[in-house]
């Protein structure tokens, strides 16, 4: 519509009688499939204000608004009840509607009889139609009572939090930062890069993955809007979408990371040796220590946990800035922040738990990540892998997929972590490529080579490379005495048992949500889907979203992905930020609690228990106020208030009940 | 329902389900068991009219629904004594907690089972949980109490340990908290008391005679056992150590069979005396070896044990 009619405003103040449409749709046969709905909307009409009702096939649909639009605009109606879908689908859609037809689009009131009636019901028609029509009598009950609200705005601060600065977090910061924002930039450990810096190489294109990480990473490091926070972790989150306060905690490095110019000196010298984390233990590093050689920021720690504080390093022979710091003490920085995008990433599951592998009792077991830096040319064996026993460099090595994915027990996940299959096929031409004589196998449930261009990448490793894929999930190893690794499998294409022995075994690990999930969801109020992983607030059409609004995840910390799904979703949650900053105001629903002064008794029972800081206390009038933008309607206070003097917007006491009363009247009138 | 009182010398009550095979083939097992649980403070009762759990290899494979009402009657007698059943058998165990486990996961199932058990005045309820007797002694117990009534130890006894398959797996419906693929509980009893557990390939491969195959097919049981004894010769162990009666008769008879069938491909015949936990533990605890049922009168033939025990007893002679 291009042409842009002026709406007259529907006046409704409460005091003029309601004049309620009932729309009662058909949802195709989600709903008129299982229950009657003419006979539905002809009850509708007998319900007390109900002037109409009306039933088709596709309420959501352009005719079907329409429909609610000419009755609004006739003055036919005055209230709007639409008996549908959920209104998580639709309520939005039908309130924007009101709205245009200049009727206060808190009028507006939906009855869930498809997720609440017929689809749990399909197979009880009658019951389903009854539980239909308790749902439009309370719908209506309640609209009867409903009052207009308005919308309140609450301004958006132009900067960024981005949690994790993995792959993920670094492109979102990226995107934020190129787009005019502020963007506080906050990674645990000591350095920007995440997992990505420490795989070789990447599939199917075999990109080295430092030479096209690294760069991204300089680009962060050189951009002005971007603020790095290494080694520091959120620690508090208040406040809410567009206004939020965050708390951060440097950890202490235990070296001034002005004066330190990197020399290095103090690493030379350090006597104490741990295993380095970076390798994945198959490699040391000292109690001083940089990460990895391109870490940025490339400043030294000192790992207190090891460090013994001999003081050699102190010296000013060694340390001739003067820049280490034993007294060094964490510091918290607090930052207002208008959005937060998550990108906290991944662990490698632990296969020590699944016992029939022999990962941590034979040593020629080792772990998909570990053979990545085993290939990796600046890895331990510089890009020579050998097995751990005996450092020779193995003959024949077997790949065992779905290690603790496509797992339906407890000490396992049910999820594809995506990446597996992948990698694995890389890893095993990436051998072959050094030791063609080499036998490679690939135990497999299915090859998941889903992605551009990974099922060339996949067919090559067994045309050209000669890799052999067995379909078959090995039920045991046992190693012999030289500790070779005695496979024993179903190859279950040829439907025969075999038996197979191989000098290194590696175990292709899934994906795990990072072992901070937990502790990010409860600071920022966000959610878990059932496998530990962020949950977006629509798997499809909101998959950068959570359910908090001005909160955004992105990468593998919502979910397996590979690096380009990654990046696509990192510049999706940048995106998702940008578009709330950029108009500057978010529009809050108003179902704030609001204090009635004059009943108010200055007790300060609410402001006590509010979970949100959201009451204040007027010393002067000795009563209670609510910020609206603070409060989240959770309506604590509301059942607390031992006067009655506080009133939930939407959900005040005469109107809920209204709906209890309707129900009751039912039942007494059955009995 | 019957509570342990306070007065009561037993911390723990049990309904003792012998099954078919420690009756009628190792009575020494029962009696082992009897008293090794007696000492520790268990009492054992006795489950009037119990039957066969019924076998699982058996039973359950040719039609489910009987299986389920015989397990469940097995069960219901110890719930009216107001009891978990113990039983000393990897393949009762097996039954009995793979009905329970079953019946509490399928309601309609469990009503079908009461209709008939109505039929003969009884009524399963599934809220005691059928257990092994490792598992009254590693979980109930626990090492650290058991320890405790270990009088002698051994110094130098190397045991091969065979679980056998029904006390690990299936894995969600048994007791051990992850520990199926590599478990370590009954190595864990066997070493308190002094003896080591040898580690040998293929450890938790079956004995051989499980699923009806000792029955049907004789040859290919010890076919099974053979691989298992060769293995454990090539580890060394002195004894092999069991929980099972149906694992021990065949790791027992079944050296006879092996030794007989398979004696061009094993070399020098097997002879490893092959020993019940309980026994092991009455040993240990000070027990009589007679009243342990490790000392036969070698006049008698044809009954167990097939392999003779005394190497065992001249190393118990020696370190205890």
């Amino acid at each position: 519509m291009t042409e842009s009619k002026k709406i007259e405003e529907i006046k409704v103040t409460g005091k003029e009688k309601p004049k309620v449409g009932v729309y009662v749709c058909h949802c195709g046969i989600n709903i008129a499939g299982v229950i009657d709905v003419e006979k539905l909307r002809d009850y509708a009409k007998t319900l007390p204000d109900v002037v109409l009702a009306k039933d088709y096939s596709f309420m959501c649909s352009d005719i079907g608004q329409n429909m609610i639009k000419e009755d609004l605009e006739a003055g036919k109606i005055n209230r709007v009840v639409v008996a549908a879908c959920s209104p998580r689908m639709h309520e939005p859609t039908f309130r924007m509607v009101c709205k245009e037809s200049g009727l206060n689009q808190f009028l507006f009131e939906q009855a869930n009889i498809r997720e609440h009636a017929s689809w749990v019901n399909m197979k009880d028609p009658e019951g389903a139609y009854d539980i239909a029509e308790d749902h439009i009598r309370m719908a209506v009950a309640k609209v009867r009572k409903l009052k207009p609200l308005d919308v309140q705005k609450v301004q958006v601060e132009p900067k960024s939090l981005v949690i994790g600065a993995g792959i993920a977090g670094m492109n979102t910061a990226l995107d934020l930062a190129d787009a005019g924002y502020k963007v506080y930039l906050v990674e645990k450990t000591p350095t920007i890069g995440g997992h990505m810096a420490q795989l070789d190489k990447t599939f199917p294109t075999m990109d080295c993955s430092s030479c096209i990480l690294t760069p991204r990473m300089v680009d962060v490091a050189r951009n002005e809007n971007i603020e790095i926070m290494t080694y520091s972790e959120v620690v508090d989150v208040s406040g809410y979408v567009g206004n939020f306060d965050v708390r951060i905690k440097k950890k202490p490095h235990y070296i001034d990371q002005e004066a330190c110019t990197a020399c290095g000196a103090c690493v030379e010298t350090c006597p104490i040796t741990v295993g380095n984390e970076f390798e994945l233990g198959m490699g040391t590093r000292k109690a001083v220590y940089i990460p990895f050689p391109q870490a940025v920021p490339g400043q030294y720690t000192i790992d207190m946990d090891h460090c013994i504080q001999c003081g050699i390093c102190a010296r000013p022979e060694v340390c001739e800035p003067d820049a280490i710091r034993y007294d060094d003490k964490p510091e918290y920085v607090d930052v207002k922040v208008g959005t937060i995008i998550v990108a906290t990433g991944w662990d490698l599951f632990d296969p020590t738990s699944l016992e029939q592998y022999g990962y941590g009792r034979y040593p020629n077991v080792i772990t998909s990540f570990q053979m990545e830096r085993l290939l990796s040319s600046f890895g331990p064996l510089v890009g020579k892998p050998a097995r751990p026993s005996d450092l020779k460099a193995p003959h024949s090595i077997a790949f065992l997929q779905c290690v603790g994915s496509r797992y339906f027990r407890e000490d396992g996940n049910s999820y594809c972590s995506r990446v597996c299959c992948m990698y694995a096929t890389k890893q095993a031409r990436q051998y072959k490529e050094k030791h063609p004589e080499a036998e490679v196998y690939i135990f497999y449930i299915d090859i998941r080579a889903f992605g551009k261009g990974y099922e060339e990448f996949y067919e090559s490793a067994q045309r050209e490379y000669g890799i052999n894929y067995i379909r078959g999930r090995i039920a045991e190893v046992t190693e012999d005495k030289d500790h070779n690794i005695i496979i024993r499998s179903e190859d279950t294409v040829m439907q025969q048992p075999i038996e197979l022995k191989v000098d290194l075994f590696v175990l292709s690990c899934g994906l795990e949500p990072s072992e901070d999930a937990d502790k990010i969801t409860s600071l920022l109020s966000i959610q878990q889907s059932s496998d530990g992983f962020f949950m977006e607030a629509h798997p499809k059409l909101r998959p950068v979203d959570t359910l908090t609004n001005g909160i955004f995840v992105a990468g593998v910390s919502q979910g397996p992905k590979d690096i380009p799904d990654t990046v696509a979703q990192a510049k999706g949650a940048a995106a998702g930020a940008i578009a709330l900053m950029a108009k500057g105001e978010f529009e809050i629903e108003p179902y704030y609690a609001v204090v009635l002064e004059h009943v108010c008794s200055g007790c300060k029972t609410c402001q006590s228990l509010c979970p949100f800081g959201a009451i204040e206390f007027d010393e002067f009038k000795n009563v209670a106020r609510v910020n609206p933008a603070l409060c989240k309607g959770c309506g604590t206070c509301v059942s607390a208030c031992p006067s009655d003097a506080l009133i939930q917007n939407h959900f005040s006491d005469i109107q809920l009940f209204s709906i209890i009363d309707v129900e009751r009247e039912k039942s007494t009138a059955q009995n | 329902m019957s509570e342990l009182s306070k007065d009561s010398q037993y911390k723990w009550r049990y309904g003792f389900f012998l099954g078919c095979v420690i009756p009628n083939r190792y009575p020494m097992i029962e009696r082992s068991i009897r008293d090794v649980f007696d000492e520790l403070g268990a009492e054992l009762l006795d489950l009037p009219g119990a039957s066969c759990c019924p076998a699982p290899g058996v039973f359950r494979a040719f039609h489910i629904p009987t299986w389920l009402v015989l397990a469940a009657r097995n069960i219901v007698i110890g719930e009216e004594l107001g009891v978990s059943t113990i039983t000393g058998c990897n393949g009762c165990y097996g039954t009995l907690r793979d009905a329970w486990y079953d019946l509490e996961h399928n309601p309609e199932e469990k009503k079908k089972v009461n209709e008939y058990l109505a039929k003969v005045g009884r009524k399963y309820t599934g809220k005691y949980e059928p257990k092994h007797i490792v598992q009254g002694l590693y979980l109930d117990m626990g090492l650290d109490y058991v320890k405790d009534f270990i009088k002698y130890k051994f110094t130098d006894l190397k045991v091969g340990v065979h679980y056998g398959c029904h006390i690990v797996k299936p894995s969600d419906k048994r007791p051990w908290h992850g520990q199926y693929e590599n478990p370590q509980f009954l190595d864990e009893l066997v070493e308190i008391t002094g003896a080591k557990s040898i580690p040998y390939k293929d450890k938790f491969m079956c004995c051989g005679a499980g699923g009806a195959v000792r029955t049907a097919v004789k040859e290919v049981a010890a076919d099974f056992t053979r691989e298992k004894l060769m293995n454990m010769r090539d580890a060394g162990v002195d004894i092999i150590i069991n929980c099972c009666p149906f694992c021990h008769l065949q790791l027992d008879l079944g050296q006879v069979e092996v030794n007989n069938f398979y004696k061009d491909i094993i070399g020098e015949p097997f002879k490893i005396p092959v020993i019940y936990i309980t026994q092991l533990l009455g040993v240990a605890m000070g027990m009589d070896p007679n009243r342990l049922g490790l000392v036969k009168n070698h006049e008698l033939s044809g009954v167990s044990p097939f392999i003779p025990i005394e190497p065992f007893l001249d190393i118990v002679k020696e370190q205890i």
